[in-house]
């Protein structure tokens, strides 16, 4: 059942349901990867001075950021950056499908919705896209917040 | 003049349809080239009639395999005009190179000898002779190459050389496309008292290579980017310097006699080709030299180069857009490039979303790459079966999505 505040297929945030639909209504590949570098301008950037060793996101092809926090309600928040349009389209995907989320339900988040929007070819391994290692920091540094707070 | 769209008959993979309906633009042939229905058609023929180990048992089909087999590496020493050296296959360029490094130069050179290599080289020239440096101590010694001509400094070559035992050297440069003075190169090194080893991966499929009349010590080639099966290359080697030889793979076939305490190896080819060979491959890399050679080469090369050069000029009318090569007279069919905003993965994912197939990436010489102070070009590669208005189409298509995008 779709109740709109769940973390996994079947079962998404409503934010994340309307990017997911609007993907699967895409014409083709061309205009998926289209809508990709448009939400890529939508992303809370992590301006280039705030690029560190520890913001940086490790096997991906291209060079990206990440940095999480917490929203003025207290809810998950992810701020992030990439050379690459397309790496920081799928950074500003992660960050509505998963704002405002406790540090628990992101933990507990599934990365299967690329593979629903139809954008599994651009994350193969040969590709390097590196968006499930961008994943799995989001989730880690989620989890040293959760240290913070507690 | 070539006829592009004859020679486009014989690839099945062609007609294939990607995303959206549109044809495909096979334009990584750097990487690896398309093969022809008659490669195809040679190993599916040898599987389903012929095959059977080679070297060995008295039955028809081991006959069959192995004159197969034999024949071809007969076809590549022609191609390649290697009748008075030997053809010793390999896996292919990089196995080649490495069994220099370890064949010859381990057994020949001693700590502080000198290795040149130049700053072109392929990671398959560069790495092996890294490994020499830690494992018997030889000193590397690099030679640099203009960044706004793309030629290779060949006053540091001539200097470079003097007291070296070996030169490495690309023939025609994978990233850039220039084609090295390699016959002055191999004059220079021999004057010196240097061997010289030439990976000629790059121009295989554009160059009539003569081994013998070019006179190098070694040189290394696939078959794959010359139409033939992935898997498969060889290393020509002249006759004094196959004799300075020692096999580093012990095993089947090598080998002449074998005792519980000492084994005798076999005094051709074979002594470097421990195990059972690729019979497979081998027989389809005649095949494609059988079909190459309906073929003028000097057209194949005239009409990449033409095509790089339209490329390269259209491609540089694009703004921000970055060149890197010169597509002069005799250079290999490659333009890789860079726009100034656009990431070059965004810029391939999208070419790809339009059925566009091209390289990207450090193309195995990142400190080729990091001269220009880069990290990834895009890289469109060519050969006899593209045509111009493919790529006009693929000049087009990124030039509205560094537009768009950008």
């Amino acid at each position: 059942m779709n109740t709109g505040v769940g973390s996994g297929p079947g079962d998404w945030p409503e934010a994340l349901a309307a990017i997911i639909e609007d993907f699967t209504e895409a014409f083709d590949a061309k205009e998926r990867y289209e809508m990709l570098f448009e939400l890529a301008e939508q992303v809370d950037e992590l301006p280039l001075e705030e690029w560190t060793a520890k913001t940086k996101v490790h096997g991906c092809q291209s060079e990206a950021h990440i940095m999480v926090g917490l929203n003025e309600n207290g809810g998950f928040h992810l701020r992030g950056a990439a050379d690459s349009r397309i790496v920081q389209g799928l950074i500003a995907i992660t960050a509505s499908a998963l704002e405002g989320l406790s540090v628990t339900q992101v933990r507990a988040f599934s990365p299967k919705f690329v593979e629903e929007m139809g954008l599994s070819s651009a994350l193969s391994p040969n590709r390097a896209n590196g968006f499930l290692n961008m994943f799995k920091k989001v989730k880690e540094e989620a989890t040293l917040l959760e240290g913070q707070d507690g | 003049m070539l006829d592009v769209n004859a020679a486009r008959k014989d690839f099945p993979i062609l007609k294939r349809e990607m995303a959206g309906g549109r044809p495909l633009v096979y334009l990584d042939n750097s990487a690896t080239t398309q093969k022809p229905q008659q490669v195809i058609d040679a190993m599916s023929s040898y599987y389903r009639t012929s095959n059977s180990n080679v070297h060995r048992s008295a039955h028809t089909l081991a006959e069959e395999a192995t004159i197969g087999f034999e024949e071809s590496r007969e076809k590549i020493r022609n191609w390649f005009g290697a009748g008075e050296s030997r053809v010793v296959f390999t896996s292919g360029t990089t196995e080649a190179i490495n069994l220099v490094a370890q064949s010859w130069a381990k057994v020949n050179l001693n700590e502080g000898d000198v290795v040149v290599l130049t700053e072109m080289e392929h990671h398959a020239d560069i790495v092996p002779w890294q490994m020499l440096t830690s494992e018997i101590g030889v000193e590397l010694r690099w030679v640099p190459f203009d960044l706004e001509t793309f030629e290779l400094d060949m006053g540091a070559y001539e200097v470079a050389v003097q007291g070296a035992s070996l030169v490495g050297a690309v023939h025609t440069s994978n990233v850039l496309g220039v084609r090295n003075p390699v016959e002055q190169m191999v004059e220079l090194a021999h004057q010196a008292g240097a061997k010289v080893l030439i990976d000629a991966a790059q121009a295989a499929p554009h160059d009539r290579i003569g081994f013998d009349s070019l006179g190098a010590d070694f040189l290394a080639l696939s078959a794959h980017k010359m139409g033939g099966p992935t898997g498969i290359g060889v290393l020509l080697i002249n006759e004094v310097a196959f004799q300075q030889m020692q096999p580093f793979m012990g095993g089947g076939d090598m080998i002449r006699e074998v005792h519980f305490d000492y084994s005798t190896y076999q005094e051709n080819e074979h002594r470097f080709e421990a195990g059972t060979p690729r019979i497979a491959e081998a027989i389809g890399w005649g095949a494609a030299i059988d079909w190459l050679a309906k073929w003028n080469v000097e057209s194949i090369h005239e009409h990449g180069l033409e095509l790089a050069r339209f490329t390269a000029d259209s491609l540089r009318s694009i703004p921000g857009m970055r060149v890197f090569g010169r597509q002069a007279d005799g250079d290999g069919a490659v333009v890789s490039f860079l726009h100034d905003t656009m990431h070059a993965n965004d810029l391939a994912v999208m070419l790809d979303a339009q059925g566009f197939a091209v390289r990207t990436g450090h193309h195995c010489a990142q400190p080729l790459l990091r001269r220009f102070d880069i990290a990834a070009t895009n890289r469109a590669s060519f050969w006899l079966y593209n045509t111009l208005e493919e790529a006009s189409a693929f000049v087009e298509a990124t030039r509205d999505i560094c537009q768009r995008y950008s």
